[in-house]
């Protein structure tokens, strides 16, 4: 049902190397893609701002360590450094008066040189000891912002983004900053989704296997490793500085917390690892689910049907939430993006049981 | 069950009498106050008593009959001390119509100021959020209405200063949390002992400071005259029983606003007897307004919470916060009329004048150019049982408070 692969044949290799060959899939990305354009005019301002907005932007942050922990296979425990290098570099560059375009740019290159600085602990360490190496960055950065005035923004901690114009608009604008996140969102799904199927992406993937079979065959580990560290950072700054700059607006150490890296993570495996419609899944799950709760069960005490002290009734949406997480990986570990593909499978050969992988 | 929902049927009953017997003037608006705290991660050791008090307030005002026929509304949510949670909050609370703010966290608060300026709704922000929020004229709509970290710090050397016989050549030692928040004193700090010669040195110890024991052997052979100790919730019990086993002197401690009576229980009520802090509200129920509270709230079972909280200092504080909002509100009633909207309850804020409270809090001059309404607080010492008053309600060394403040205030404005 819905997906029908009847009546395609592959005549050409272009044809077999689409990235939706089945044209159901073609439809639904189409009607999504027109949903979230026309989002502004049918959403109201609380939807757009608060859930639709955030949602895109660290989906976009999970699109980017994604290429690093799902598809290159490199933990990353300090990602949120990362994104604070990023918007930390955009809000001093556009205030050194730089073009935001090349403030923006910037952004990524510093955070990538310095996201490289760290990585290259990847060269040496695996696994855990990574993790070690990369939350050492989370805490450098946080103190260095923290102990800096110049960096922070003075004796509050709190750095304002400065009016700034991307192309000709000017990002005070609520629309504006919509349609850049919602841009850069896709640009980053677009380049996710071919990554895999380029020299560099199935360079990443045998590193990720086995980094000694992929140098047997050919593929040099200090560079990719390297290369795969530069290229998230790169993205992951960017992703900051557009967090910076379309949604919070003024940037503080806490955003760029611990706390948000585990996140970041958690939105990551939870969606499950390396998978492009995980990460949308995982970012909305991790930042969402949160807020919903809190308001179902504020919802639920406002109607007299959970006569509770306000204390529970604000721990009672983080129970739920953790037995949710639970819940979704013990039903597959794989993560969200893999309970998407079994519904999926099931629809490919219904009414039979059974798909041919 | 039976008889819960019994005893609802009646008070709806009630309810409905009252409305058809009142006349048509009684009829009551609704005032909404957006009040989202941090419940779950790192406020909790201020948010549930404070947050207490403010809804205690409001119930204790609806029974009274409310400010000129407007019920006052509480909204109450969890923000986890996460901005984008806090912005969630802040947009549904303004679709709901809620006219005034408080995230009770620096954090959130700091993320919802520019929202709050561009949307000309009212955010409360006392004991948290931007110090420089007091520059009325950069922060229209930002109200921190009580002593700000800079004017607390300020407070605690004039204290010194009154009691010592003058600053100069006193030795002080400002251990601090290293966080925004802990560093936040510093420009104030370093200013003052230039002016007035004495000697500033800083120790940090690493959030959230539940390990100290390193830096306080530091602190001891420094020989500090005076120490400030500048943390909150569990960090500040730590510090306390750190400087004691340190052979520091507790008369000698002076401490930010977050030091109370639960955590003198957690050192041990006789460990620090003669420590000092600095206090913006009154604590305890010796006061009418709690006694008020005590009498028509709890007496009739509509209190927010367990009844032993009322009196204590953070509940004080949020109680305090909801007089002087409230305040405001009624001097727009008065002077400019219903309907109560954002804009007319910050010009409301800004008419409040010499606000009297008794005693419970020092008085309260907000204007449309000092929003920190007039930056008073006094020192307390713990005496075993409970915090003593050792000095008047007064303002210190505003004129450097307000230089600094103004300078970054200015920072801000440009930013923009």
């Amino acid at each position: 049902m819905f997906y029908r692969q009847s009546g395609i044949y592959h005549t050409r290799y272009e044809a077999t190397r689409r990235l939706w060959p089945i044209p159901f899939e073609r439809w639904q990305v189409g009607v999504i893609l027109l949903l979230v354009l026309a989002a502004p005019f049918y959403l109201s301002a609380l939807y757009l701002q608060s859930y639709l907005l955030p949602w895109l932007i660290w989906s976009a942050a999970t699109l980017s360590l994604t290429l690093l922990m799902g598809v290159a296979g490199q933990l990353h425990f300090g990602y949120a450094a990362v994104m604070a290098i990023g918007a930390y570099s955009a809000i001093h560059l556009v205030r050194f008066g730089l073009p935001f375009e090349f403030a923006f740019l910037g952004a990524g290159l510093i955070a990538a040189l310095i996201g490289c600085l760290f990585g290259a602990a990847a060269l040496r360490v695996k696994g855990l000891y990574l993790v070690m190496a990369t939350l050492a960055m989370q805490y450098l950065v946080d103190w260095l912002i923290i102990n800096v005035p110049a960096i922070s923004g003075g004796a509050h901690a709190t750095l304002q983004a400065p009016s700034a114009r991307i192309l000709f608009f000017s990002l005070e604008n609520d629309l504006v900053r919509y349609y850049f996140a919602l841009a850069w969102a896709v640009l980053l799904t677009v380049f996710l989704l071919n990554v895999k199927r380029t020299s560099f992406g199935r360079a990443l993937v045998a590193i990720r296997d086995k980094d000694y079979a992929a140098s047997v065959i050919g593929v040099n580990p200090f560079r990719y490793k390297l290369l795969a560290f530069f290229t998230s950072s790169f993205l992951g700054g960017m992703s900051g500085a557009v967090l910076a700059f379309c949604f919070y607006r003024a940037v503080t150490p806490e955003q760029f917390s611990f706390n948000v890296s585990t996140q970041l993570v958690a939105m990551v495996l939870v969606g499950g690892l390396g998978s492009v419609i995980g990460a949308f899944l995982g970012a909305g799950f991790v930042l969402l689910a949160p807020m919903i709760l809190t308001n179902i069960v504020a919802m639920l005490s406002d109607f007299g049907w959970l006569n509770v002290s306000v204390n529970l009734l604000s721990h009672l949406p983080l129970m739920i939430y953790g037995a949710l997480i639970l819940g979704f990986l013990l039903a597959e570990p794989l993560g969200l993006a893999k309970i998407y593909d079994n519904i999926r499978n099931y629809f490919l050969v219904w009414p039979f049981k059974h798909s041919r992988r | 069950m039976k008889n819960k929902s019994m005893k609802k049927f009646s008070a709806a009953l009630c309810a409905a009498a009252t409305l058809m017997l009142a006349p048509a003037s009684h009829a009551q608006e609704v005032v909404k106050f957006g009040l989202f705290h941090d419940f779950t991660k790192v406020y909790t050791f201020v948010a549930d008593e404070f947050s207490q008090g403010q809804r205690d307030y409001l119930a204790l005002l609806n029974e009274e009959g409310g400010i000129k026929g407007h019920r006052f509304e509480a909204i109450v949510r969890d923000h986890g001390n996460e901005p984008q949670r806090g912005i969630e909050l802040y947009n549904r609370g303004r679709e709901e119509g809620a006219i005034y703010f408080d995230f009770l966290s620096t954090p959130v608060a700091n993320a919802i100021a520019p929202r709050a300026l561009q949307d000309k709704v009212v955010l409360g922000t006392p004991l948290h959020g931007r110090g420089d929020a007091m520059v009325g004229e950069a922060f229209p709509y930002v109200f921190p209405m009580m002593a700000s970290y800079w004017s607390q710090a300020a407070r605690l050397l004039k204290y010194v200063e009154d009691t010592q016989g003058g600053l100069k050549g006193k030795k002080i030692a400002h251990v601090h949390i290293d966080t925004p928040f802990g560093r936040e004193p510093l420009p104030i700090l370093q200013k003052l002992a230039e002016q007035k010669s004495f000697e500033l040195r800083t120790f940090a110890y690493p959030s959230p400071g539940n390990e100290q024991s390193a830096v306080w052997s530091d602190v001891r052979r420094y020989r500090p005259d005076f120490v400030l100790i500048w943390g909150a919730g569990n960090s500040q019990t730590v510090s306390v029983r750190e400087a004691v086993r340190n052979g520091i002197d507790p008369a000698k401690i002076l401490s930010v606003v977050w030091l109370t009576e639960t955590d003198m229980k957690n050192v041990g009520e006789s460990t620090a007897i003669g420590i000092k802090r600095v206090e913006v509200v009154q604590p305890g129920r010796d006061h009418p307004i709690i006694q008020r509270i005590l009498d028509k709230v709890y007496k009739t079972g509509k209190g927010a919470g367990p009844e032993a909280r009322v009196g204590n200092t953070y509940y004080n504080y949020g109680v305090a916060d909801m007089v002087i909002a409230t305040e405001g509100a009624k001097l727009a009633l008065e002077k400019l009329g219903p309907p109560l909207t954002a804009e007319k309850l910050k010009a409301g804020l800004e008419m409040v004048n010499n606000l009297d409270t008794k005693g419970f809090m020092p008085p309260v001059t907000i204007t449309p150019q000092d929003h920190q309404g007039g930056g008073q607080a006094r020192v307390s010492q713990w005496d075993g049982k409970a915090w003593v008053p050792v000095s008047d309600w007064a303002a210190a060394y505003q004129d450097v408070v307000w230089e600094e403040a103004r300078a970054s205030a200015a920072k801000f404005s440009q930013g923009k």
